[in-house]
């Protein structure tokens, strides 16, 4: 147990993040999180609680309205949790309940106005030829993570959040189109010209 | 075969692309190098972009939550269980100590209530409907809107530092305030402090029948069908009955609404109540003065100070320090009755009046006859109308200047007709409902407060929007300025004030504009408020 509680806190490979705790020890948990055990909420909340902050953190522009919007997710769990079913890993399933957490609260804050608006042209134009900088090299460095990250970080709202959803929440499309009530397409519009944005800042430097 | 486009290839490598679509792809891929390049480079993109947000963005990174969940979950349950018991408590109160049972005398639809209310309706209409309210709501709304303005300087002035901190203050405010009530309780069909009891505390009680024989040392707030008090209060006492008998030691003062209260036993200070039924007896002794509102009015006992009375009928036979004042029907002073300064009375008619011979009035006898319509004959009468005009134009110059938006919107609202005015009757008969409710539970008492400040303040200000849209109406200005909505504010003013007058029809016209500004300003507030909940 505590190795896994140590594996959750440090920075890891992708492919090492849903396996902190697997299988049956994890559905376990789950269950008995769904019987409302305080003690298995609680280890679900030392599991993925950096996970879903990071989350919040990328989605958010401030620290306190993403550990707001932590602690509500958190909150929301003793109840939302009885309707995870098992038919996508968990770990998903919880990014995705902290996506929609932070879309409300970017809703919220724009007072109900639209957060996303299709623009037919959006669409359109991305499928002609593309003049922009080639993908992004292999980045070795911590120093490079650190830039990628901060240029990620400071794209603008309708950018950033898909390519967060996408990247670091590993949502589909579909389910990025969902939360951000869009269509598919423009979900992929949008991540490709996230990506372009974000080479063209990041252009200057060799990476 | 012509290459595919890197948004294409991107949605591949996302592993969204339709199926068929990714077959072909997957087919040119075989043979085009370039796209095996471009699908190689975005898959390493792909794997940068994830690579570096696995790191957050702070250094510190782990976030410091606290309160965790799982104790957040017992603070819900925590929260539950005082919601659940403060509802069970306050259910109990409605169940045993028959609340409405003890304030059914004011309920005009109760049975012997039902058979008046045509005539109180009538006469309601008759005396100018609205009228007494909206006076009381001018005195409540005046001081409020200095408090306002004084406020609004303030907080316009340093905005930004006081805001947040004054919104915390008033919460810890109201927090603190709550406490205050939750004081000594007890509560049942039966409720006694025995006589050998002293509580220090101040004690609220509730049920069928409080009596208490002990001692309290802080204040005793009693709801009951009988309250009877035999015992001493060193602090004030409040109650709300049927019937309260006081035969013990008040040494505060008594504020009672009760539908009758009896008082054989030795008060301190003073009496204030809004009774059917007084009845200060031969034993009954009033430290200071008496103030009281009450159908039936007997002293017998002593009062040491000056008695001020409002009463269908007053029997004086016992003895007043001071000056007697009193306003209504009948008032008979007996042979033993002893008036220490100037008898002062306002009644419809002389004959009911009796001053028998032997009754000792110290001071000067003043007895007027109230003479309907004799107010218009008085130059004071206009001088204070016009008083109150410029004082409704000054609240209407000031709302317009603090929340311009606000009251011109809420004039406009006026137009809507009988949405506003059905909504004005449903807020002007259910907040005082609700006002009664929430101060029953005690815990609200300083939020009921608020609401009835906020309720009278609203009925003032109701004739100023229908004011202004009235004269909106009749002088049809080309602008929306500010200058037009005053001048159309003065006008309908003038018009609605001299209306008001007209005898029944002014009754109902008040009425009226009541009900319409009322609901307009709800709907506005409705309005105002609903981006705000809905975001």
């Amino acid at each position: 147990m505590d190795a896994e509680r140590n594996a959750a806190k440090g920075p890891q490979p992708r492919e090492g993040k849903a396996t902190h705790m697997e299988g049956p020890d994890l559905e376990s948990v789950i269950e008995r999180a769904q019987g409302h055990d305080a003690e298995a909420l609680a280890e679900i909340y030392r599991l993925y609680a950096r996970r879903v902050f990071g989350l919040c953190r990328y989605m958010l522009d401030s620290r306190e309205s993403a550990e707001d919007a932590t602690s509500e997710v958190f909150l929301k769990l003793q109840r939302s949790i009885e309707s995870y079913d098992g038919s996508i890993p968990f770990h998903k399933w919880l990014l995705h309940v902290a996506g929609n957490q932070c879309i409300d609260a970017l809703r919220h804050r724009k007072r109900g106005r639209q957060l996303f608006v299709e623009v037919e042209e959006d669409v359109a134009v991305l499928e002609a030829a593309n003049p922009e900088p080639s993908p992004l090299g292999a980045v070795l460095s911590k120093e490079d993570r650190t830039q990628v990250r901060d240029a990620i970080a400071r794209l603008p709202e309708n950018y950033r959040v898909p390519l967060v959803l996408r990247y670091y929440g590993e949502l589909s499309y579909d389910e990025i189109a969902q939360q951000l009530g869009v269509q598919k397409n423009y979900v992929a519009a949008l991540l490709f010209r996230a990506k372009q944005e974000l080479r063209r800042r990041l252009g200057h430097r060799s990476l | 075969m012509e290459c595919y486009s890197e948004q294409v290839v991107s949605i591949f490598v996302d592993g969204e692309l339709a199926a068929e679509e990714a077959r072909r792809l997957r087919e040119h891929l075989a043979t085009c190098r370039r796209c095996r390049q471009l699908l190689d480079a975005l898959r390493v993109e792909n794997h940068v972009l994830s690579e570096s947000l696995q790191e957050l963005p702070e250094e510190a990174a782990i976030p410091d939550f606290s309160p965790l969940p799982w104790s957040l979950a017992w603070s819900d349950v925590a929260v539950v269980a005082a919601v659940l018991a403060l509802g069970s408590f306050v259910a109990g109160w409605f169940d045993r100590l028959s609340i409405p049972e003890a304030l059914q005398w004011l309920n005009p639809f109760s049975v012997s209530g039902r058979t008046n209310l045509f005539f109180n309706l009538s006469y309601y209409f008759a005396q100018g409907g609205t009228a007494m309210l909206i006076d009381y709501a001018a005195v409540v709304g005046k001081i409020f809107f200095l408090l306002l303005v004084g406020g609004s300087a303030l907080l316009l002035g340093r905005r930004w530092l006081l805001r947040e901190p004054g919104l915390r203050l008033l919460i810890v405010l109201l927090a603190v305030s709550l406490p205050g009530f939750a004081l000594e309780r007890r509560h049942g069909d039966f409720v006694t402090v025995a006589a050998n009891e002293t509580i220090d505390d101040t004690l609220v009680a509730s049920g069928n029948i409080v009596r208490m024989e002990g001692a309290i040392n802080g204040d005793l707030v009693a709801f009951g069908g009988s309250v009877e008090v035999r015992g001493t209060v060193n602090g004030d006492l409040m109650t709300f009955a049927k019937r309260t008998a006081v035969s013990g030691t008040v040494k505060g003062n008594i504020y009672d609404f009760s539908s009758s209260l009896d008082l054989d036993g030795q008060l301190g200070h003073s009496l204030y109540g809004f009774v059917q039924s007084l009845r200060v007896n031969e034993r009954g002794h009033v430290g200071e003065g008496v103030l009281v509102a009450a159908g039936d009015f007997s002293l017998e006992g002593e009062v040491n100070r000056s008695v001020t009375i409002y009463a269908g009928n007053a029997d004086v036979s016992g003895s007043i320090g001071r000056e007697l004042t009193m306003s209504g029907e009948n008032l008979t002073l007996t042979n033993t009755a002893r008036i220490g300064g100037n008898l002062s009375a306002s009644v419809h008619q002389l004959k009911n009046v009796h001053i028998a011979d032997g009754a000792t009035i110290t001071g000067k006898r003043d007895l007027q006859v109230r003479v309907r319509h004799s107010r218009f004959a008085r130059p004071k009468f206009y001088f204070y109308q016009a008083v109150w005009l410029a004082a409704a134009m000054l609240v209407g110059w000031l709302g317009l200047v603090l929340f311009p938006g606000f009251f011109q919107a809420s004039t406009h609202e006026v137009g809507s007709g009988w949405r506003s005015f059905g909504l004005g009757i449903g807020v002007l008969a259910g907040v005082p409902v609700a006002i009664i409710v929430i101060a029953i539970t005690l815990v609200g008492l300083p939020v009921s407060f608020m609401l009835l400040a906020a309720y009278l303040i609203a009925i003032y200000l109701a004739k100023l929007w229908v004011g202004a849209f009235l004269g909106r109406l009749l002088l049809k200005p080309a602008g929306d300025t500010k200058s037009d909505w005053l001048l159309g504010l003065l006008v309908g003013l003038l018009i609605l004030t001299i209306v008001g007058f007209i005898p029944y029809l002014g009754g109902l016209v008040r009425f009226a504009v009541v009900c319409l500004g009322l609901g307009a300003f709800a709907w506005q507030l409705y309005r105002v408020s609903r981006p705000a909940m809905t975001a």
